[in-house]
């Protein structure tokens, strides 16, 4: 059992990651962004490229993170601008439709240029004794990276200005701007960063198993579902979620098999909004 | 209902022009089939604002109960097709009505929805005893022996098509029309003055999905054989919201002339095999952020503006011999 649990906790950290982003962009850009598995792939891509060309992992890991930001970037800059212009539900739907098609259009991309892409690092993964338990290091040094990312992302939220204003934008876009806070600049550091965190779920992707151009749209299920399970708008609420779910999929995966297991996470995520919109844990950003 | 007629005419003969080539006529049919489909979304969608993103599973739905019973117990299409129509007709209900309930906003709901089209999906997939999973059932021979020849299941289609026609110019030409409209501009001012806002959106859903089970039923009857991929949400969801993005959402004729402009461009990009789903994308974001109104008002606006042109042609040769008093009335439309 203890195995399994903890092979749960490993994987809801990675989903916890790909969700948070979706978190943040709802939060502060009021945008549900249904491409953000795609920045994912995009990251493992960019990542196996650089390996071809000779990098070593952790720089071409750190490149194709960076790539994602890049892309995060340029999304936020051209694409979403039109959004943008609305507010509350036109924006969503706006939203919705623009990141649904521009998701589209990377895996149409990707598909195209990349047929028969898998990402997996070949590296010598020695198995250690964790607590009893025999665990690859690979799935140590992941969990670890991504814990020390929301640590950074806690303190950043909680002690600097910038993260001050960010939550101000969460909490009321039009109050945070009559205080002579800029959403546009924000918004665009926050479409980064999310982008660059779910580039390294989409590397540490590569480091498990491997990785394919067509896994988009399932990583951008599973972060929406965790998200919506988190509650859309609470940050610890999408860490929580995530971890709890990768649990729930770990034991789900191993004693009813794959399918039924996908259909538990839907339905909780389904009844989520349903019993309690606001996210199953009590809302705090 | 001029119109209706016209488009049934056109349609109908459509099979002469395609001179009885089977691979014409498979086109053809599969384009009647998505104009049934985005006349349903139409309804959910454009007119009462619910963003279903489950159009594959509920089409699936009904196609696989009507396949599965035909099957399993032995039962007549005749049967089945309506068990099915009425499970997803059921299901866009239950949707419909749990949304209002708790108040879900366009988002929440296409969540809900988008989660039930995967559980549809898994379901499929798992149920392996009953579907056969990935590699699907073999339809052919079960169901409507007409149906399964080119000509003839054209005209059933098209049958289905302008039957869905009727059903929405006869909702939306009575009170429910007015609800629909009311509902579109303003929830809670509709609701204010007492428009059953619930019933509405029930009935919309209601109905929307029954078109979508119905049509589903016998595609899958038609196309010989189901399988995850005949209804899945790339091949369903995404071409069905681009051909009403495309034809204009709210308009009688809009959701016809959008699928048959979407299926005329998928012909063109089909040499380039994998590209399809970049162009959905493309168009997905051209369309929503450039082309709002869609192809029918711009094409009602030409045809008027021709129209106004022949009847000043025609008036100016009036003016020449006729009466002065009946020239002043027409000079005045």
């Amino acid at each position: 059992v203890l195995p399994i649990l903890f092979d749960g906790i490993v994987q809801g950290l990675q989903l916890s990651l790909l969700a948070v982003g979706i978190t943040l962009i709802y939060g502060l850009g009021g945008v549900l962004n249904l491409a953000h598995g795609q920045f994912a792939i995009v990251a493992g891509v960019a990542a196996a490229l650089l390996l071809q060309l000779g990098f070593g992992p952790v720089a071409a890991s750190l490149g194709g993170i960076a790539g994602a930001g890049l892309l995060g970037l340029a999304v936020d800059r051209t694409l979403m601008l039109p959004a943008y212009r609305y507010r509350g539900e036109e924006r969503l739907l706006l939203g919705l439709i623009l990141t649904l098609g521009f998701s589209f259009i990377v895996d149409g991309t990707l598909n195209w240029k990349f047929p028969e892409f898998s990402l997996s690092f070949q590296l010598k993964v020695p198995l250690v004794e964790f607590a009893g338990i025999p665990m690859r290091t690979a799935s140590l040094a992941a969990s670890a990276v991504a814990l020390a990312i929301f640590a950074a992302l806690f303190a950043f939220l909680k002690l600097t200005l910038t993260g001050k204003s960010i939550r101000s934008i969460i909490e009321n876009e039009v109050g945070a701007e009559l205080c002579g806070i800029d959403p546009a600049r924000t918004r665009t550091l926050i479409v980064c960063l999310a982008a660059m965190m779910a580039g390294v779920a989409g590397v540490t992707q590569g480091l498990f198993s491997s990785l394919g151009t067509e896994m988009g749209p399932e990583f951008t299920i599973l972060g929406l579902l965790v998200a919506v399970v988190g509650g859309v708008r609470s940050i610890n609420g999408t860490l929580a979620a995530g971890i709890l779910l990768g649990i729930v999929n770990a034991f789900a995966s191993h004693y009813v098999g794959a399918y039924v297991a996908y259909i538990i996470l839907l339905s909780f995520a389904m009844a989520t909004i349903l019993v309690r919109p606001s996210g199953l844990l009590a809302r705090f950003t | 209902m001029k119109s209706i007629a016209g488009l049934t005419v056109v349609l109908a003969l459509v099979p002469a022009a395609a001179s009885g080539s089977p691979y014409y006529m498979r086109l053809a049919t599969l384009a009647l089939v998505y104009m049934a489909w985005t006349v349903a979304f139409n309804l959910i969608f454009g007119h009462t604002k619910q963003l279903f993103l489950c159009l594959n599973a509920l089409a699936g739905t009904a196609g696989y109960v009507a396949v599965v019973l035909a099957l399993q117990l032995k039962l007549s299409p005749w049967i089945t097709v309506p068990v099915g129509v009425a499970a997803a007709a059921g299901l866009g209900a239950l949707f419909s009505y749990v949304s209002v309930l708790r108040g879900l906003g366009v988002i929440f709901l296409g969540i809900v929805t988008l989660a039930f089209s995967l559980i549809f999906h898994n379901l499929v997939l798992g149920l392996r005893q009953l579907t056969n999973g990935e590699t699907g059932l073999v339809t052919r021979g079960l169901g409507f022996p007409l149906l399964e020849q080119p000509v003839p299941g054209y005209y059933i289609f098209l049958a289905v098509l302008v039957g869905a026609l009727v059903l929405y110019q006869r909702l939306m030409s009575s009170k429910s029309g007015m609800a629909f409209r009311a509902l579109s501009d303003d929830e809670l001012t509709a609701e204010l003055s007492g428009i059953d806002v619930t019933w509405y959106k029930v009935l919309a859903a209601a109905v929307a999905s029954a078109i979508l089970g119905l049509t589903g039923a016998l595609f899958a009857f038609y196309n010989g054989i189901v399988s995850p991929s005949v209804f899945s949400f790339v091949g369903i969801d995404i071409p069905v919201l681009i051909a009403l993005l495309l034809g204009g959402m709210r308009t009688r004729l809009g959701p016809v002339l959008g699928a048959a402009a979407f299926a005329l461009l998928e012909e063109l990009v089909r040499p380039w095999g994998q590209l399809n789903v970049l162009v959905y994308g493309v168009l997905l974001i051209v369309l929503f952020t450039t082309f709002r109104e869609g192809l029918a008002p711009v094409l009602e606006k030409a045809w008027r503006a021709v129209r106004r042109q022949r009847s000043n042609v025609v008036l100016s040769q009036i003016n020449v011999g006729a009466d002065g008093k009946r020239t002043m009335s027409r000079t005045r439309m």
